[in-house]
């Protein structure tokens, strides 16, 4: 079978532009979700979120004219590309396999909000880039990626869906290369849905914690140059890690809650796992989908004890540091996982402090842990029932 | 060499402008003559507004429907998760561990999003109902499909304009042949809504896009001036050759090959000039082990849309391939026609055994190509 490796990696995230930035920020355990400026919070129970710094966006290198969300998605997908050092003619049959959920609604938003008003708006082409699909377009056209190309919309698990999907062409023997991750900004309308739903914790979110109450929101982007492990070797690149397997599955059972039992998570992980040739055993570090919802963290644990029993592997939430980025946190959660297993270092779970003992695992609170890991495991779920599992090594 | 397991089409259920059922009603609406296109009856159009639709008749969807399905349902989602149960019980299928869904859609549940944030900007957060906000992910059609009919393995909704169908069909070709399912609920859906239907009106991307006359779906004519929207939904079982046959389904067709690819080119357009280096139509093919030549025909994508139609027959001419036919007439432009394509493509094989292209190009570049045959 053929194996895929990692060549390129590219991340935005709450903490900054950039890999090592992303990197320095889950190392020292630094939690980014502060009060939320890029919308209105006024009225919500929740005024929270982990946004892109302001001073952040104008440096990314593209237009201003561009949506948010593309913006976060050109920057991160030229990192990767970068540090892959592809040629032209590699880019020419790429595959390109973008998680997105919210497009450019951001501005959209605007736009709706004005109409409705029966204001004249000047920000019709808004309109242009309100799809998911808008984010794809653009970077083909801009990065010249002219293989197979998707927009995967799988909520909350669309960012490592896209992973598993880019992967499974590399397999297919389509291409040899796929650009692949998720980008997600934050918008009104994801905003104001998680609080109508009454699951947004109003302060940073406490993963595992029993006293948790919610998620935060969040927004970034990254992306992974997938390869086929022999193109990366032939052209002398350097591998970053490898993409073991993928479990791919859907609960049937809920628009938005989890199955009771994690039935959906443990086939997920079951699959990934038998996908990547390791037992249970051999993992050493999940990093949970871990919203920090009571029902999310309480589902996972139970699905987690039923895949590797209780207390058998390091189990740490980034949605406690980052947010919860929704079509891009499975590619965030994913680059997190591949620099855990590259530095030796598990990043912690944030705001941990009373743990839930109905999550029988070690979370790592606080503080990130010290520890060689030889393959790990990276969760996303979503509404809808879908529940993706990457098993990464190194 | 890759070994690649035999996909091949049991069954299909539609929802469209032409009628609604399994195969045999997707065959008596390829068949039809009466006009399906017809000014807008939906909601009242703002002048100077495009005026042309082809709309599904909603007295005949909620025969489709129990009561239940129809109180919390959205329209689009009602729409497939009629298509898919009729889909299912047109191949004899159940859910479980082996059962997918690919679903493609070109704005998903559009009227959910805007009612939910109706309702902020009418009363603030109080406004907000927690009931529609799932709604406003696009992959809410797929989740309650999901539960219509159990369908328990990977569960993959694709976002693309002109040819989310296309690429929906041939995204479960892959599933199947890559070992995720053994069976594929794959196709399109999407729904008539006054803001989409007034933007894009708004945006000059109907017809009549740039004021020709008259309006109206007339792809690769020379008066072309711009695609009439449609709505529904569409999709096929695919299923693994050999599971298909264990359990003695009736074989309709097989997908002999399929590819996607893309043209980078900026988003929104579509220049003549650009050519194919993926080779998208040449990998299908080649996967088929078909020729140009021995196709028995080809159904296109073009819409109307000038440019778009212009670009698809350059790109299909230089692959070999003249006289697309269009299926938009019949239909409108949707996220379920391509997977009607496709259907067409598998009742047209099955027929006179001579191997269907569908082909599909979007604007901004995405392409796919599938070639189905009948199952030897």
């Amino acid at each position: 079978m053929t194996r895929v490796v990692v060549s390129g990696l590219g991340v935005v995230s709450p903490y900054g532009a950039g890999t090592k930035t992303f990197w320095a920020g889950l190392a020292t355990g630094e939690c980014a979700i502060r009060p939320l400026t890029v919308i209105d919070t006024e009225g919500f129970r929740s005024r929270i979120a982990a946004e892109v710094p302001a001073d952040v966006l104008p440096a990314l290198g593209a237009s201003y004219r561009r949506s948010r969300a593309d913006r976060l998605a050109l920057a991160a997908a030229r990192e990767a590309l970068a540090e892959a050092d592809l040629a032209p003619r590699d880019r020419a049959e790429m595959g390109l396999f973008v998680g997105a959920v919210g497009g450019g609604m951001l501005e959209g938003e605007a736009w709706y909000g004005e109409a409705r008003r029966g204001r004249p708006s000047p920000r019709l082409r808004a309109l242009r880039s309100i799809l998911p699909v808008s984010h794809a377009e653009t970077l083909a056209w801009r990065l010249r990626l002219g293989g197979p190309r998707e927009t995967v919309v799988m909520a909350c698990a669309s960012g490592a869906a896209s992973i598993a999907l880019g992967a499974d062409v590399i397999r297919s023997g389509a291409t040899p290369l796929v650009l692949a991750g998720g980008v997600d900004a934050i918008t009104r309308i994801c905003f104001m849905g998680f609080n109508a739903l009454k699951l947004l914790d109003p302060g940073p979110c406490r993963p595992f914690d029993r006293g948790r109450r919610g998620m935060s929101i969040g927004e970034g982007a990254a992306f992974l140059v997938l390869e086929d492990a022999d193109h990366c070797r032939a052209r002398g690149a350097r591998a970053l890690g490898e993409l073991l397997g993928a479990g791919m599955t859907t609960d049937a059972h809920h628009v938005t809650a989890p199955h009771p039992e994690g039935e959906g998570m443990v086939r997920a992980m079951a699959d990934a796992l038998a996908a990547s040739g390791r037992a249970p055993a051999d993992i050493g570090y999940v990093n949970a989908h871990g919203t920090g919802t009571p029902q999310n963290d309480r589902v996972e644990a139970l699905a987690l004890v039923r895949v590797f029993g209780e207390g058998r592997v390091l189990v740490s939430s980034t949605k406690s540091l980052v947010g919860h980025t929704m079509a891009a946190a499975g590619s965030l959660e994913a680059a997190a996982t591949l620099l855990a297993l590259q530095h030796g270092l598990i990043p912690p779970t944030a705001n941990l402090h009373d743990p839930d003992p109905d999550v029988p695992f070690d979370c790592i609170p606080g503080t990130a842990r010290p520890v060689e890991v030889g393959a790990a495991v990276s969760n996303s779920f979503g509404f809808g029932g879908q529940n993706v599992s990457l098993v990464f090594g190194r | 060499m890759r070994v690649r397991r035999r996909v091949v089409v049991t069954g299909m259920g539609s929802v469209s402008a032409a009628g609604c059922g399994g195969s045999s009603a997707v065959a008596a609406a390829l068949a039809r003559s009466a006009e399906t296109i017809a000014p807008l009856k939906a909601f009242a159009l703002p002048a100077g507004s495009s005026r042309l639709a082809a709309e599904v008749d909603d007295g005949e969807l909620m025969t489709l429907l129990d009561a239940d399905a129809v109180r919390r349902l959205s329209r689009i989602c009602r729409m497939a998760v009629a298509a898919c149960r009729l889909a299912a019980a047109d191949a004899g299928i159940e859910g479980g561990a082996r059962l997918g869904l690919a679903v493609g859609s070109e704005y998903g549940d559009f009227r959910s999003g805007a009612e939910f944030f109706n309702g902020f900007l009418r009363r603030g957060p109080a406004g907000l109902s927690p009931m529609i906000f799932p709604n406003t992910v696009m992959n809410s059609m797929a989740a309650v499909v999901a539960i219509a009919t159990g369908a328990k393995a990977p569960s993959v909704t694709l976002n693309q304009a002109t040819i989310a169908g296309d690429l929906a069909v041939a995204r479960a070709v892959a599933l199947i042949a890559g070992g995720r399912a053994d069976a594929v609920l794959a196709g399109g859906v999407d729904e008539i809504f006054l803001d989409v239907y007034g933007g894009l009106s708004a945006l000059g991307a109907l017809s009549p896009m740039a004021g020709g006359i008259p309006e109206g779906c007339r792809p690769y004519a020379s008066d072309h001036n711009g695609p009439v929207l449609g709505e529904g939904a569409t999709f096929l079982v695919l299923e693994e050759f050999e599971a298909a046959r264990a359990r003695g389904a009736t074989i309709l067709a097989e997908i002999l090959g399929s590819a996607w690819g893309s043209i980078p080119v900026a988003p929104h357009t579509a220049p003549v000039s650009r050519r194919d280096a993926y080779r998208t139509v040449g990998k299908a093919l080649d996967q088929a082990g078909v020729e140009p030549g021995e196709l028995g025909r080809c159904y296109g994508s073009g819409n109307g849309d000038p440019a778009l139609d212009d670009w698809e027959l350059r790109l299909l001419e230089a692959d070999g391939i003249r006289d697309p036919v269009s299926l938009a007439p019949l239909f409108g432009q949707h996220g379920g026609l391509g997977a009607l394509r496709a259907a067409a493509g598998s009742l047209a094989a099955r027929v006179d055994g001579t191997p269907t292209l569908v082909h599909g190009i979007a604007r901004g570049g995405c392409r796919a190509a599938m070639v189905i045959g009948r199952a030897a």
